[in-house]
């Protein structure tokens, strides 16, 4: 572990703090395709947008799981998601998993008065999870880059 | 009765003249460990709180403090 991996580390994990809420922001600005109405929902147009805001669902759950820098070097890595980070990911992932419950709970409890479609209930529970634990996650990690 | 952990490691590292990059690197973590570490933001793992020890050659319980 060299000098030139830490000042990496410190690069990289500012720039993650200033990627992931625009990455944040353009998924939220993707929750147009959930007012898309079903019977159009097979236009081509529409498949890109759909598969879009999966690959960047799935993409953002494994930043926030393991803490990205796939490309970089294991010890970059290392210094990139040690302990602090680890703390931050795990708490910021609390609190999403927690809100995506209680949204599925609340989807679950009003099925009887305002049905949902399964894609749009899950499109609901994996959004509200995502932003919520993007949005903690840099929240922390930026306090944590303060003053430093 | 809740309890707060205080820590001398920015004392101990200014007297040796050590930015926190320094530190980071002889412990090897980042320097924003040392920087939430130093300002009571983070509680260090046991490891963590070994390895900043042997940095300095001194006790854990030089640098980190329970106080009530």
């Amino acid at each position: 572990m060299t000098q030139s991996d830490i000042e990496t580390a410190e690069r990289l994990g500012r720039r993650r703090t200033q990627m992931l809420p625009a990455m944040a922001a353009i998924f939220a600005a993707q929750q147009t395709v959930f007012f898309i109405p079903a019977d159009n929902a097979s236009r081509l147009v529409d498949k890109v947008a759909v598969g879009g805001w999966i690959l960047l669902s799935a993409v953002l759950v494994l930043l926030l799981w393991n803490g990205g820098a796939w490309l970089h070097s294991k010890s970059v890595r290392a210094l990139l998601n040690d302990e602090v980070t680890r703390a931050h990911r795990g708490e910021a992932l609390s609190l999403g998993f927690v809100l995506s419950m209680g949204v599925a709970l609340v989807i679950y409890a009003t099925a009887g008065i305002e049905p949902m479609q399964v894609r749009e209930a899950i499109h609901i529970v994996v959004s509200i999870g995502v932003v919520v634990a993007a949005v903690r996650f840099t929240m922390l990690e930026r306090r944590a880059y303060a003053d430093a | 009765m809740p309890e707060a952990l205080t820590n001398t490691l920015r004392a101990h590292r200014e007297t040796r003249g050590w930015t926190q990059a320094d530190l980071a690197e002889r412990v090897g973590v980042s320097r924003k460990t040392i920087n939430t570490v130093e300002n009571g933001v983070f509680v260090p793992s046991t490891i963590i709180a070994l390895k900043l020890a042997a940095a300095f050659g001194c006790a854990v319980e030089e640098l980190f403090r329970l106080e009530a």
